[in-house]
């Protein structure tokens, strides 16, 4: 069962073709381009990303060591619960408390959460709890607590980005991802791999480039208008966290596997890929389960990591065009991640908020019984989800509005870093030609994967 | 401990668990299908919800001929690839299904499951009430086999 396709699909009557919408977009991107030209001369966003330091009383609240505590404490026990549930608990997948809050509550959660509030993995995530707990009560007694190896960290992003597929690859390529058993398993092992990293290389270098929900929450919150500078947070205008080059090597890459997975989540229910998958399945019809399960798997992979590559390949054919067209001594390919950002939000809006509004409901019924026992710790087990909260007209709305937003927003601050980069405005100008394309491109591709899925 | 050891009992956990990740991986199939039956039990009924918050609609449509969805399945596969269907909100609906393989039909958002033997036929009634576009699956090996739109 694929509890991903519960949410509301895309039926809609809309008033006009949905190629109309297609071209409007396109020219939406068009006019937003010829309006940032005019317009936007001097780069805006890096002026504007110091912000404000909030008040003294709320730094000492937000920031202060009871709440860290609290927050760190809560979330082993959901860390705990959810291993427990999945392990031990029911193995109908929409009854047990697991499948919902993983996929649903925290995948689709936390980085909502992230952009609306900033980097809060940094207090939620349990594995860092348990990492300061245990340096903590190691350097009570008086020894010192560091990590395995001491030489600096040389990987990048390149671990999270993995980290990160073999995440969206359980999601979307393993023929029962919701299954509770293998769900348990999972979480032990992703808990191992941040538990062990962050051993071996330290904290912090794991949590900036080997933690993969770490690093894509930590790169969605710089969309947000919060952050923390100088152990102090500061209010500063929504997306000017995004202003500048992105150095850190893997970038690319982690921002690659954020967008394809979404984008071919969508490609993935559309009729064309499910008659693929059952082509696969007539090929090795004769053969025992297992090898079904295998080989469609395998064909899933490979369809992810087309997807990937492709938002890769694109990407980096539009910067290097870039350069050619301005004659740059050196490469772009660092200069234009960071407007990726934006759209791969987009990209998680546009696919899953329908799923999250309707069964992100049923954890209400989940938490009274988490096992699926028929026990009703909390009483709201009758709680009946209302599945009519949007029409398929309004998803297909917020879709549509989700990724022109996002392109533009992407198109915006791609031209605010070329105006900075080039202290020619033509250059300036030139550069982002290509950025247009690419935007052109992922939105109509976007919007007519929607439009199959 | 010193660093070889610790990085052999750092693989050894590794592998240990990944070992019991495939294991569950493939484990997960006989337990799915003696206990799916039951997924209907606690469902919440879509019916309820929905009367409530779209009663000026309700004009009670007076349709007596269900609309038949008719799925072949040869091989794990539908026949003649997914069977689309369009209907529109209130119409009665039954989808057949005979299938050569055994397995579970699933119909998604409303959340019907009936087992299906090889070579039987598995029937779903039910009323559309819920405008939307919901998979129909073959539980057991994830595969789509019918795509039904509701039009509101």
């Amino acid at each position: 069962m694929n509890l991903l396709a519960h949410g509301l699909g895309g039926v809609r009557d809309l008033p006009v073709p949905e190629s109309l919408f297609f071209t409007t977009a396109a020219i939406v991107l068009v006019v937003s381009f010829v309006l940032l030209g005019a317009l936007w001369r001097r780069p805006l966003l890096d002026r504007h990303d110091e912000g404000q330091r909030l008040a003294g009383v709320l730094q000492a609240v937000l920031l202060s060591r009871a709440l860290r505590i609290v927050l760190g404490a809560l979330s082993v026990a959901l860390l705990v619960l959810a291993m427990a549930t999945a392990l031990l608990g029911t193995t109908l997948e929409l009854l047990n408390f697991a499948p919902t809050f993983v996929y649903v509550i925290f995948w689709l959660g936390l980085p909502l959460l992230s952009v609306l509030l900033g980097d809060v993995w940094r207090v939620l995530s349990p594995w860092r709890a348990i990492a300061d707990a245990t340096v903590w009560a190691i350097e009570r007694t008086g020894r010192v607590a560091g990590p395995v190896l001491d030489s600096p960290w040389r990987y990048g992003r390149y671990p999270a980005a993995v980290a990160l597929f073999a995440f969206v690859a359980l999601e979307l390529a393993h023929p029962r991802p919701a299954y509770p058993r293998t769900l348990g398993v999972a979480i032990a092992l992703y808990s191992y791999w941040a538990l062990a990293g962050m051993a071996v290389f330290g904290r912090d270098s794991w949590t900036k480039g080997g933690e993969g929900f770490a690093v894509a929450f930590s790169i969605l919150s710089r969309i947000a208008p919060f952050a923390v500078r100088d152990g102090a947070i500061v209010v500063r205008w929504p997306f000017t966290g995004l202003a500048g080059a992105e150095r850190v090597p893997g970038t690319l890459v982690f921002v690659a596997v954020l967008l394809g997975s979404t984008s071919f989540d969508g490609f993935s229910r559309s009729t064309t890929w499910q008659n693929l998958l059952g082509d696969v399945r007539a090929n090795v019809a004769d053969e025992s389960q297992w090898v079904v399960d295998l080989a469609t798997t395998f064909v899933s992979v490979v369809g992810l990591a087309v997807f990937v590559g492709a938002v890769v390949f694109t990407y980096l054919v539009a910067v290097s065009s870039a350069r050619l067209l301005v004659h740059a001594p050196r490469s772009l390919a660092s200069e234009f991640v960071l407007p990726l950002v934006p759209i791969a939000l987009a990209y998680l809006v546009a696919h899953y908020f329908s799923l999250f509004l309707i069964q992100g409901q049923f954890i209400f019924t989940l938490v009274s019984d988490p096992f699926g026992r028929g026990r009703d710790l909390f009483g709201t087990v009758d709680f009946a989800p209302n599945l009519a909260i949007v029409s398929p007209e309004t998803v297909w709305y917020v879709q549509v509005a989700a990724l022109v937003v996002g392109h533009v927003a992407g198109l915006a601050i791609a031209h605010d870093r070329a105006v900075s980069l080039f202290e020619n405005r033509r250059d300036a100008l030139r550069s982002q030609y290509p950025m247009l394309g690419l935007m052109v491109l992922y939105t109509v591709g976007g919007l007519w994967l929607l439009s199959q899925g | 401990m010193p660093v070889r050891r610790l990085s052999i009992v750092f693989c050894a956990t590794a592998a240990l668990l990944v070992v019991g990740f495939l294991l569950t991986s493939c484990g997960g199939n006989d337990d799915a299908r003696t206990t799916i039956e039951t997924t209907t039990r606690t469902q919440p009924t879509i019916s309820t919800t929905t009367d409530t918050t779209t009663t000026t609609t309700t004009t009670t449509p007076v349709v007596d001929q269900p609309t038949i969805v008719r799925v072949g399945v040869v091989g794990g596969a539908p026949q003649g690839g997914i069977v689309r269907q369009t209907v529109r909100k209130g119409d009665r609906v039954q989808l057949i299904v005979t299938s050569d393989v055994a397995d579970h039909v699933h119909l998604h958002g409303y959340d019907i499951t009936r087992s299906v033997a090889a070579g039987e036929t598995a029937r779903i009634r039910f009323e559309a009430t819920v405008p939307g576009r919901f998979e129909v699956e073959l539980e057991d090996r994830g595969a789509q086999i019918a795509d039904l739109t509701v039009r509101p």
